[in-house]
């Protein structure tokens, strides 16, 4: 199944499908790239940002960046 | 000769900045702690080198204040050698990093820091395999201790800038 990334619940695992052409340069320098397995570690309230596994470390995205981020999961 | 220390944020370029110059500045478990730059000196191979600790950036296309700042001191200083500090236990996403210095035409040394925690976490890196792929000397450190610090200053004398096609030929193209 697909979904943004923003919409994974909490504890989710689900690898990169596709990243916003724009989006991708700007985001590789975390490591996240398209066949990366993530997962939902937090989402903070009042639209706050996600906090995402990437490998051993977590990494934190904004809202608009999650949105642009499609998963398979 | 003038010596910047790159590399994500929270990976110990403090650390390696005060066991190079005999400082204290201040490390934390942190990520953007130094959000500025400090400068120290070591002397070595009979001269005085210049060190700067550099801010933590993910790449060379700055998000942030202090990005900005890491991206500025590279690009301001064009003649520096560059001690590229990678997570071992985060190797992936370091190499990023290293790539885009690499391509800028900087000499580069690599140091494979936190190298017990990666060997704690089981990851086994092949270094001189790692070496022969990118073209660059790649030290495993562990800043804490000191391991390694002295074999990364050594490195330092005779780096040239490595070439970012031929990494790519070895790798079997794009």
């Amino acid at each position: 199944m697909q979904k943004k990334l923003n919409e994974m619940a909490y504890g989710e695992e689900g690898v990169v499908l596709k990243i916003e052409e724009d989006l991708r340069q700007k985001i590789a320098g975390v490591g996240i790239r398209i066949g990366k397995k993530l997962k939902m570690m937090t989402k903070e309230p009042l639209k706050g940002p996600v906090v995402v596994m990437v490998d051993e470390a977590k990494t934190s995205l904004g809202l608009s960046v999650a949105d642009k981020i499609i998963m398979e999961v | 000769m003038r010596v910047l220390l790159m590399g994500h944020p929270n990976v110990g370029k403090s650390v390696f900045f005060n066991r190079l110059t005999g400082a204290n500045i201040v490390e934390s478990n942190y990520p953007g702690t130094t959000v500025d730059y400090t400068k120290g000196y070591m002397r070595q191979f009979g001269e005085d080198i210049e060190v700067i600790d550099v801010p933590g950036t993910f790449s060379l296309n700055p998000k942030d204040k202090a990005e900005e700042v890491a991206v500025k001191m590279l690009h301001d200083n064009k003649d520096a050698k560059i001690i590229c500090v990678v997570d071992a236990s985060k190797i992936e996403r370091g190499l990023y990093l290293l790539l885009e210095i690499i391509e800028e035409g900087f000499p580069v040394v690599v140091a494979l820091n936190m190298w017990d925690a990666a060997t704690d976490k089981n990851i086994q890196i092949d270094a001189p395999k790692l070496e022969q792929i990118l073209g660059v000397p790649v030290v495993p450190t562990v800043g804490i201790s000191g391991e390694g610090i002295s074999a990364v200053v050594s490195k330092l004398k005779d780096i040239t800038p490595a070439n970012a096609g031929a990494i790519v030929e070895r790798m079997g193209g794009v």
